[in-house]
């Protein structure tokens, strides 16, 4: 079992590195047939009043006047040692900017999740077990509304109200425990909602089930019922859509971010996209290839613990050994029904 | 990536004005009544300053200019020279100075007693240091020279003893006392000045003799700067002795416009910069007290370039000069802060002269202007010559917030006289590579600053290396080129203004240049308990003489 674990997660990881390594290119090329460097652009500001001769020899400095090759050979060169280069737009070290910046977005990224599946869980509860009326109503319309209101109108809501209006947390300093976590509660909502579509409608299936219909007749209660006979079985959809979820959580903070005044991936982007800033882009959209490999792969992995009709079989791949008739959830890709 | 940015920024806007809704309603609005000015000034106090941007290096001479960096950098270093609002010169590090009659050897006398904040001191050698790396920077390292110095006359500077130094040029330069008070010339420790690029690019690491100093950086996001107490060499000017009243200031960066405001208006902070001048009303009734320093330099207008058609023909410059009505710019785009433009630069430069009668509003001459230079109007009311339509594109100015909504306006009114006119939108990146130094560009959008008259000689024409051709004629103007050589090469600054006087009246009867409004590139939202803070000539804030009230 071990074994084949090992060559599954081998094999994953040379996936990865592939895929890291074409981001890595894709990006140089994206970035490199846009017209202009940051550098020119920076000293391009009228008020500078620099000739076009000083202009070019600050170019120069940078490499910046190199045929594309080479500067894709050299930067490409730095990046499999592991050196990230230094940002063209604040002359500091990529690999310090990224490191700093990381902290803040994994924490927010964190916390938005756990938003996420905190209310996530509570509205699935909500339409099984509260009175019609209001699961099948409130309940059920709540992740359509989460998804259709964008995340910075939640985020300026919750700004306006909670820190202009109550003083909860101030702009000054979003790290905060209340500043993350108001932050968290705008990233998480629209998320909570894909996640509480697919659990609510795997608890649908599930609790149509006739062993949900024993366990009722035999009394248990509502909130046992959910925990030791629902959330399994459902679980292993949600845990699909979370995997996907991570990257959107990458995705989404750099709005958040830039909302909430937080200095994370995000806002780097935001401005490495904004002036060019090649190695800034090219460290954090490895880093988010890195990730969202990662956390595909560690789903892979859980599968066959949430539910012990799949299985890694010895190819290395994870198999399902359910019944053929059986009717299953959305399988990924990689889970084949033997 | 041209439309990236804006329609982001619009949708933030109608989110904050939903937000903002619904917080009146909710009633948790905390409007605070204005306090009165205490005329006895506080000492102690945290000053929190909302910035749209950290900008991008802090490499000193690589950002010293920045509408953002300048900000700090004003704060944490001296000048050898003051510059006030008006374009007026004072003493600050340099006590005194004595020029020579052809204006080619300065002497600087400096006050002694200066220390850097590493405990250095500031003396000539350090000036000399200074005066070099902003000459010549280091460009294969990397650094910059500073745009505006004039380099290209700089011979040197020795010091002569520990507190004078001569300084060297090979042509009479006029602007070169002018140049010290300005935003790029900034006094920093031979040390700081000695480090590789991407160590001076770390802020903390950048010493300066301001009245605060660096106390931390998280980048891209907040700078937080202390007192220093030892700190007794404020601009005479300013009229302040010893340390700055405020213990901290903490510059933060917040991009959306209207949470700056917010934050100010619930009492988080207590500058807010940039807001929109649309706002501005609004936040003046909510008893926040509005500054708009204007900076010295060229007024907000069109550089026209005469080599492309239809700016080509005089009579349709000038009719674009009539054309437009900077009254209703005025009064629609800004706020009764904002000036009417009555030259080519801005009121408050000392030479600057009323040239209002030469561009003066009147549509029905902009209209006899466009028919006798041939310029007819067909059916869908666009004016042809030769089959050929009188069509136009304006690059709204990336650096200037309420550009685009200028431009808007120019659009509707240059439309009623018969021209068909384009707006193309772009970010500051793609402005910088499809607008500036385009020669196709029909009008460019200027926003200059600059401390000494002498600097417009650099953009009038091509005669010397480096000189920008606002309005591509080359060398092709005889009088504006005497002109630009004359300004370049005065020694005497009465003669000078004189003839910048006929410059100006040059450059706008020729319609080489069309005037909007004065320029208010830098605009402070403050709460109302903050008092005695200066802005210099380039509209910098200075806190060395703030406090706060209550």
């Amino acid at each position: 079992m071990l074994r084949t674990y090992g060559r599954f997660a081998l094999r994953r990881t040379g996936q990865a590195v592939v895929v890291v390594l074409l981001a890595y290119l894709f990006t140089f090329v994206v970035i490199s047939i846009l017209p202009g460097d940051p550098v020119t652009s920076t000293l391009r500001n009228p008020d500078n009043g620099f000739t076009e001769d000083d202009i070019a020899r600050i170019v120069a400095y940078y490499g910046l006047d190199q045929p594309w090759w080479v500067q894709l050979g050299s930067s490409l060169g730095r990046f499999v040692v592991g050196d990230l280069g230094v940002s063209l737009r604040s002359n500091l070290p990529v690999s310090g900017l990224v490191l700093d910046a990381l902290g803040s977005t994994l924490s927010l990224a964190a916390a938005a999740l756990l938003v996420a599946v905190v209310l996530a869980v509570a509205i699935a509860y909500g339409t099984q077990f509260l009175p019609p009326r209001w699961g099948q109503g409130v309940l059920r319309s709540l992740p359509s509304l989460f998804l259709s209101v964008p995340n910075f109108v939640i985020g300026l809501l919750l700004i306006h109200v909670f820190a202009f209006g109550l003083g909860l947390f101030s702009m000054i300093d979003t790290e905060t425990p209340w500043g993350t976590f108001f932050a968290a509660v705008a990233l998480g909502i629209p998320v909570s909602a894909q996640l509480a579509e697919v659990l609510i409608a795997s608890l649908d299936h599930e609790s149509r089930q006739e062993y949900v219909a024993v366990a009722r007749s035999r009394g248990l209660r509502s909130g046992a019922l959910f925990l030791r006979h629902l959330v399994k079985p459902s679980a292993l959809p949600t845990v699909t859509v979370l995997a996907l979820i991570v990257g959107e959580l990458l995705g989404g903070a750099l709005i958040t971010e830039a909302i909430f005044g937080r200095v994370g991936i995000g806002t780097l982007v935001e401005s490495a996209v904004a002036s060019q800033d090649l190695p800034v882009l090219q460290a954090v959209v490895s880093l988010a290839a890195i990730v969202f490999v990662v956390v595909n792969l560690l789903a892979d992995l859980a599968y066959p613990l949430l539910d012990p009709r799949v299985a890694v079989g010895r190819s290395g791949r994870p198999v399902s050994v359910a019944p053929r008739d059986e009717p299953t959830t959305p399988l990924r890709e990689e889970v084949s029904i033997v | 990536m041209t439309f990236a940015r804006r329609p982001r920024r619009r949708l933030l806007g109608l989110a904050s004005a939903l937000a903002v809704g619904a917080l009146l309603l909710s009633g948790c609005g905390a409007a605070s009544t204005a306090a009165p000015a205490d005329a006895e000034p506080k000492t102690g106090g945290d000053l929190v300053f909302l910035i749209d941007s950290l900008g991008a290096t802090w490499i000193p001479n690589n950002s010293s200019i920045s509408s953002y960096q300048g900000q700090i950098w004003g704060n944490v270093t001296d000048k050898l020279v003051y510059v006030d609002a008006e374009g007026n010169l004072s003493p600050w590090i340099a006590e005194s100075w004595d020029e020579n009659a052809d204006k080619t050897q300065f002497t600087l006398h400096l006050k002694s007693g200066v220390t850097f904040s590493d405990g250095t001191p500031l003396d000539a050698a350090a000036v000399v240091a200074n005066l070099d790396i902003w000459a010549k920077g280091r460009p294969d390292e990397g650094i910059n020279r500073i745009g505006l110095f004039p380099s290209a006359n700089y011979q040197g500077a020795e010091a002569v003893d520990a507190t004078t130094v001569t300084v060297s040029f090979s042509a009479p330069t006029l602007s070169f006392i002018p140049t010290l008070a300005y935003h790029g010339s900034i006094l920093l420790s031979p040390e700081t000045l000695a480090l590789p690029a991407d160590q001076q690019a770390d802020l903390t690491k950048d010493i300066g003799s301001g009245p605060f100093v660096v106390e931390k950086v998280a980048e891209g996001d907040s700078v937080v700067l202390k007192m220093r107490e030892d700190y007794d060499w404020g601009p005479e000017a300013v009229g302040h002795e010893g340390a700055a009243y405020l213990d901290t200031i903490t510059y933060k960066q917040v991009a959306e416009p209207t949470l700056r405001t917010a934050s100010v208006e619930s009492g988080q902070a207590q500058v807010a910069y940039n807001a929109s001048p649309q706002d501005l009303d609004a936040l003046k009734q909510e008893g926040l007290t509005v500054e708009t320093p204007r900076y010295l330099g060229f007024v907000n207008g069109y550089a026209l370039n005469t080599s492309v058609a239809p700016f080509d023909d005089i009579k349709v410059r000038q009719a674009v000069q009539h054309g437009i009505d900077r009254d209703e710019i005025l009064s629609t785009v800004y706020t009764s802060d904002w000036h009417a433009a009555e030259s080519f630069f801005q009121s408050t430069v000392p030479e600057s002269t009323d040239h209002t009668a030469d561009f003066a509003h009147d549509p029905e001459a902009a209209a006899s202007l466009l028919d006798e230079a041939g310029w007819v109007k067909g059916a869908d009311g666009v004016r042809t010559k030769d089959g050929k339509k009188l069509s136009l594109t304006l690059y709204p100015n990336p650096y200037l917030q309420a550009s685009q909504s200028v431009d808007e306006l120019v659009d509707q009114q240059l439309t009623a006289l018969g021209f068909e006119v384009n707006l193309e939108t772009y970010d500051v990146p793609t402005y910088g590579q499809k607008v500036i130094g385009n020669a196709t560009v029909p009008a460019t959008e200027i926003t200059r600053s600059f401390v000494d008259v002498g600097t417009v000689a650099g953009v009038l024409t091509s005669q010397k290396r480096g000189d920008e051709d606002w309005f591509r004629l080359g060398t092709s103007d005889a009088t504006l080129n005497d002109l630009s050589t004359r300004i370049a090469t005065a020694t005497d600054r009465e003669a000078r203004a004189k003839v910048a006087d006929e410059l100006q009246g040059y450059v706008l009867d020729q319609a080489y240049f069309v005037p909007l409004t004065q320029i208010v590139q830098r605009v402070y939202v403050q709460a109302p308990e903050v008092s005695g803070v200066t802005y210099n000539g380039l509209a910098y804030a200075s806190y060395l003489n703030a406090w706060l009230n209550g």
